[in-house]
């Protein structure tokens, strides 16, 4: 068991001009542990405690989207919209959703108040950044569907996970297929 | 809170002047499986000799284990057994006429390391040689001073000088590895550590998706991408001053990034699903665009003398790799083989690049010359990915799940020799990125 090395005293997180002190605690531990040595290159005290980190953040800071499942076990769950899928390294809505889009904005017009997020997935085979860049596109194309269909883009915005959050792991044809994907995360 | 701090920082003067502070001089090492390599040479690494201080032999340890591990990931070496040495360390010199080449010829030792150790508090004072031992020669020897945390740095640097005095060439262990891990139950995070895999240290701490770590030129710096505002962005860590800064240049969502050697940034954003690659300063203003053709233009590998990067595009319809200068201009296309060629990393030496092509099965690494000769496949079992050069170009380091899960692995660039495991296999290992030397 590798203990994880702490660092001396939390961490500073600047954004945008401001600087502001991440995890205080993290400070007080660190002195605590630290303080009594100029130098605590490989202090590995405490462990269990919490590693050093940058930017702490708690869970379900994104409502419903797939990365709020990720945190909570819930990747997949559905809203009213329903996704839409994709071939192997392509981003062109295939003719079989073109009824599943025009649902979606169906439901988008009589619920007027409803913004969408769109959601690009990716199957897991090839590197992580190409993938993003390629659920970018998936996003993307059913954003501009969706605008020829009457949807303001007000109301829509996109986000890519690339591979990250698969709904299946199997190294099959199905489960990739199920995973090449845009998924519609609506909110008020 | 000040208040608070001013307090505790009272208790601590009161604790510090009460308790003296021993400093261990210990390394832990994570569990690591190096077989020997075929035709590695024989070396005997012996204790070193306590000048006073080290009665214990705590910092001998420390070194000795280090450097046996450094030695071996090498793959030029294969360390004899020390339980079989017939000379005692403490009882024999460590110079040239203090002690027997016999004693070593006799275990069909190549080389030998010997030294001594003189501690006084938290100074550490080693000094370490290197005989070739048939022809009963010194072939090198270095003087290492620091306090205790600095011992398995200098094995680092004396192994680097090892393999400089036997193969001509410096060894790469002074430098550092950057990768993602969802080990312990977490979600993906970056960590560096040594190449050894000592000093484990967690660079983040959300439970996001972290990727992409990419050193700068010194170490000092690290890039990566997050999701930690729920949105994808790119992230400089200083890890010396414990800073953070957000790279936010308004060109659209972050996608991935890289330093060059002099920190400045090369960012992949999209907007309208378009992916384009842009050179930032240090703090994240856009200097230029760099690429504008096709709709994917990602991971860039900046070649270490700064004038030129890798990076993917699927411009000609599929995604291939491409050189540009840092200056900007004409992209030239270096892969034309394979339907999915993608994550470079330029050598050291800038003429070859190192990238995965999608095979049946799965994908593997592949080395080209930079003009798009040559291109050699190196791995062959399982699916590997996202190969990255060790800054004395002897070296590969990738991931892949041949061995159950996803792990990273060492191999030699020149024939795909794979040496051992670098992570433990706690979790899925993935996106490694080699430093440069740390020590400069």
């Amino acid at each position: 068991m590798t203990r994880i090395q702490r660092g001396r005293g939390g961490w500073v997180v600047e954004v945008g001009g401001l600087t502001r002190v991440a995890g205080i605690a993290l400070v007080i531990v660190g002195l605590v542990l630290g303080g009594c040595s100029s130098k605590q290159k490989n202090a590995g005290a405490g462990a269990g405690g919490p590693g050093n980190g940058v930017g702490e953040n708690g869970l379900g800071g994104a409502g419903g989207s797939s990365l709020a499942g990720l945190q909570h076990g819930t990747v997949g769950a559905n809203g009213p919209l329903s996704d839409i899928h994709f071939g192997y390294n392509d981003a062109t809505i295939q003719p079989q959703d073109n009824e599943v889009l025009k649902s979606n904005a169906d439901y988008l017009s009589k619920n007027a108040t409803v913004r969408v997020q769109i959601e690009g997935h990716c199957d897991d085979r090839g590197s992580e950044e190409y993938n993003i860049a390629l659920g970018a596109r998936r996003a993307q194309a059913a954003k501009d569907y969706l605008s020829t269909l009457g949807i303001s883009g007000d109301r829509m915005s996109t986000i890519s996970y690339g591979k990250e959050l698969p709904l299946c792991t199997e190294e099959t044809d199905d489960c990739w297929a199920q995973n090449r994907r845009d998924h519609f995360v609506v909110s008020q | 809170m000040v208040g608070v701090m001013k307090r505790i920082m009272a208790i601590l003067a009161l604790a510090c002047s009460m308790i003296p502070v021993t400093v261990h001089a210990q390394e832990s090492l994570p569990q690591m499986t190096i077989s020997s390599a075929p035709r590695a040479q024989p070396i005997a690494v012996s204790a070193l000799k306590d000048l006073g201080g080290d009665a214990g032999h705590e910092v001998s340890a420390t070194f000795g284990k280090v450097l046996t591990r450094d030695l071996t990931l090498s793959s030029f070496f294969r360390i004899i057994d020390p339980s079989s040495y017939i000379e005692d360390a403490q009882n024999s010199g460590f110079d040239i006429g203090q002690f027997n080449f016999s004693d070593w010829t006799s275990l069909g030792a190549d080389y030998l390391v010997k030294g001594s150790v003189t501690r006084d508090g938290d100074k550490i004072a080693i000094e370490a040689l290197l005989f070739d031992v048939p022809q009963q020669r010194r072939m090198m020897g270095k003087k290492f001073t620091g306090d205790p945390h600095d011992v398995g740095e200098m094995a680092r640097r004396f192994a680097d000088a090892i393999l400089l005095a036997a193969t001509g060439k410096r060894g790469p262990f002074d430098s550092k590895l950057a990768f993602v891990s969802t080990r312990g139950d977490r979600f993906k995070e970056i960590y560096t550590s040594w190449l050894d895999g000592g000093t484990l240290f967690r660079v983040t701490d959300n439970p996001t998706i972290n990727l992409f770590p990419n050193f700068n030129h010194s170490g000092s710096h690290l890039i990566y991408l997050s999701y930690k505002s729920y949105s994808p962005e790119l992230y400089v860590v200083d890890l010396e001053r414990q800073l953070e800064t957000r790279i936010n240049p308004g060109l659209g969502q972050a996608v991935g990034g890289a330093l060059t050697p002099d920190g400045q940034i090369i960012g992949a954003f999209q907007r309208g699903g378009r992916t384009n690659l842009y050179l930032l300063t240090p703090s994240g203003a856009v200097t230029h665009q760099l690429t504008d053709s096709g709709p994917i233009n990602v991971s860039p590998s900046v070649c270490p003398d700064g004038g030129e990067f890798v990076f993917t595009s699927d411009r000609s319809g599929t995604p291939q790799i491409y050189t540009e200068s840092l200056d900007g201009g004409e992209a030239h296309r270096v892969t034309y083989k394979g339907s999915y060629n993608t994550a470079p990393s330029f050598s050291p030496d800038c003429k070859h690049i190192a990238y995965e092509s999608r095979e049946p099965g799965g994908f593997q690494i592949y080395v080209i010359g930079v003009d798009g000769s040559g291109a050699e496949q190196l791995t062959q079992s399982g699916s590997n990915e996202a190969p990255s050069w060790s800054p004395d170009g002897r070296y590969i380091a990738f991931s892949s799940n041949r061995g159950g899960g996803t792990r990273i692995y060492l191999m030699r660039a020149r024939d795909g020799y794979v040496i051992a495991p670098l992570t433990e296999g706690q979790g899925n290992d993935s996106n490694p990125a080699w430093s440069w030397w740390m020590g400069g």
